[in-house]
């Protein structure tokens, strides 16, 4: 399972680096896009760990996150706009 | 370890890729325009490819259903996602960092 390992440490990585834009970034766009990022990567180390824990709810779990990741960057790029489409 | 499980760790791995490239660009690139490009490739091709590969590593029938809902929804809605964060981004006055060219500017008249 060495692949998983290192696609995990990867993902991590990134994961951390959003972080950092996140609490850094100087406009407020900028923290939403590193939140999005971020969604992104933990729907990713849900799939390796539910794969490599050998889960039976994996994809249902994946499926269900990459919808909610949908609506948390809709919903809050109507947060960045104060409401106004 | 058979082939399948061989060419789903590559790909788990390439998609883990896209995400390292996407955080660097995050880190890296000048404005928020530049970043919210670089995370728009990492939702759509990313999570395809970490799946497609999670599901090489766990095959089944039920599974291989499921991912391909995901991998359908994810192209279709990531797209929509990051496109919906980059036009509030421009309503609500983000800064470019270059300005030669805004083919987005109205002069003041309403969008």
């Amino acid at each position: 399972m060495t692949g998983i390992d290192v696609a995990l440490a990867l993902l991590v990585v990134a994961c951390l680096a959003s972080t950092y834009r996140m609490i850094a970034g100087p406009a407020e766009a900028d923290r939403v896009v590193a939140a999005d990022l971020l969604l992104f990567g933990m729907v990713g180390i849900i799939a390796l760990v539910g794969v490599r824990t050998a889960s039976a709810a994996t994809f249902d779990i994946v499926l269900v996150a990459s919808m909610i990741a949908f609506l948390g960057a809709l919903s809050l790029a109507r947060t960045l706009t104060r409401g106004n489409r | 370890m058979s082939a399948l499980e061989i060419v789903g760790q590559v790909l788990v791995v390439l998609g883990a890729l896209v995400f390292v490239t996407a955080a660097l660009g995050v880190v890296r690139f000048p404005d928020a325009y530049t970043r919210i490009s670089a995370v728009g490739t990492a939702g759509g091709a990313g999570i395809v490819l970490v799946v497609v590969g999670a599901l090489l590593l766990q095959p089944g029938v039920s599974a291989a259903v499921k991912v391909a809902l995901i991998v359908a929804l994810q192209l279709a809605t990531s797209s929509v996602g990051t496109m919906a964060v980059a036009r509030s981004a421009y309503l609500s006055g983000t800064p470019l960092r270059r300005t030669h060219y805004d083919d987005l500017d109205t002069g003041g008249a309403p969008r």
